[in-house]
């Protein structure tokens, strides 16, 4: 990707996140039943939206690099890996923090949150991996059978709020049937998606960039 | 109805912001120096191809 191409989507991605920010605070209105503090869903449920995006989209690179052993699979899954631990990290850190004043706890092992975080430690372990192992097709490999293991716990994560009796709602948005929420809400939410989404492509984008021109300096 | 609450709302968009800076941040200065690199390489490789033939010259 060219500079100026690059710094086009930079610049395209931080509208779409401003723009989050003034449909999460300025039009969406105060919540009815927990106040201004629900605004903190608005930066929560996109990240848990690009952490599902993230290890999904390393659950199709590493079958890629598995069948067609394509490098660029291989960056792609490394990429969208670190990228996912990254908004998994930030999923954990905002509920936690919504949590206290909505739950009066900072954690609970609650299915949601123990899944959660699991699916956390595991791709950190996906990370952790790839550093170990000094060859790097093998360490490719291994990564790929790991980021395919790992991706099992993504609809365990999504269904724990239904398969097991949890303190976590269910969710509001990425469910069947028709929304509860009032539309404003679900069109400040969809806002904030699509920065996010906006966000992971472009951070994606630079961390594949980043780990070829690595393997071009090692080589 | 619960109170506000401000003070977390600011603790979780200023942790987000402060994260999300952090790796933007790392990814530019990584990319700056992995281009830098990359550059005094190419300057290398050239540098190399015109002097060997001189260095092959027989005395």
């Amino acid at each position: 990707m060219k500079d100026r191409v690059r710094r086009l989507f930079g610049v395209t991605t931080l509208v779409g996140l401003a723009a989050g920010l003034v449909m999460g605070f300025v039009v969406a209105p105060r919540e009815a039943t927990q106040g201004n503090v629900q605004r903190i869903m608005y930066l929560h449920v996109p990240s848990v939206w690009v952490a599902y995006l993230a290890f999904g989209v390393v659950l199709a690179a590493s079958i890629v690099y598995l069948v067609r052993r394509l490098a660029a699979a291989d960056r792609l899954a490394h990429a969208s890996a670190e990228v996912g631990v990254i908004f998994t990290g930030l999923t954990i850190a905002t509920g936690s923090i919504w949590g206290k004043p909505t739950w009066g706890t900072w954690w609970t092992w609650d299915a949601r949150l123990t899944s959660v975080s699991i699916l956390f430690v595991m791709y950190l372990g996906y990370l952790l991996l790839r550093g170990m192992i000094d060859d790097r097709e093998r360490g490719a490999r291994f990564a790929a059978v790991l980021g395919i293991v790992a991706a099992f716990n993504i609809p365990l994560v999504h269904f724990s709020v239904y398969w097991w009796r949890t303190l976590h709602q269910p969710p509001s948005l990425m469910k069947p049937g028709p929304g509860t929420m009032p539309g404003i809400i679900v069109t400040a939410l969809l806002v904030n998606f699509a920065a996010f989404t906006l966000l992971y492509c472009y951070f994606v984008t630079r961390r594949a960039r980043l780990l070829r021109l690595e393997a071009e300096a090692e080589a | 109805m619960m109170p506000d609450n401000w003070g977390f709302v600011i603790a979780a968009y200023g942790l987000a912001a402060v994260v999300l800076a952090a790796y933007w941040r790392f990814l530019s200065r990584r990319e700056k120096e992995l281009d830098d690199a990359s550059v005094v390489r190419q300057h290398q490789r050239q540098g190399a191809g015109f002097s060997e033939p001189h260095a092959r010259r027989p005395s």
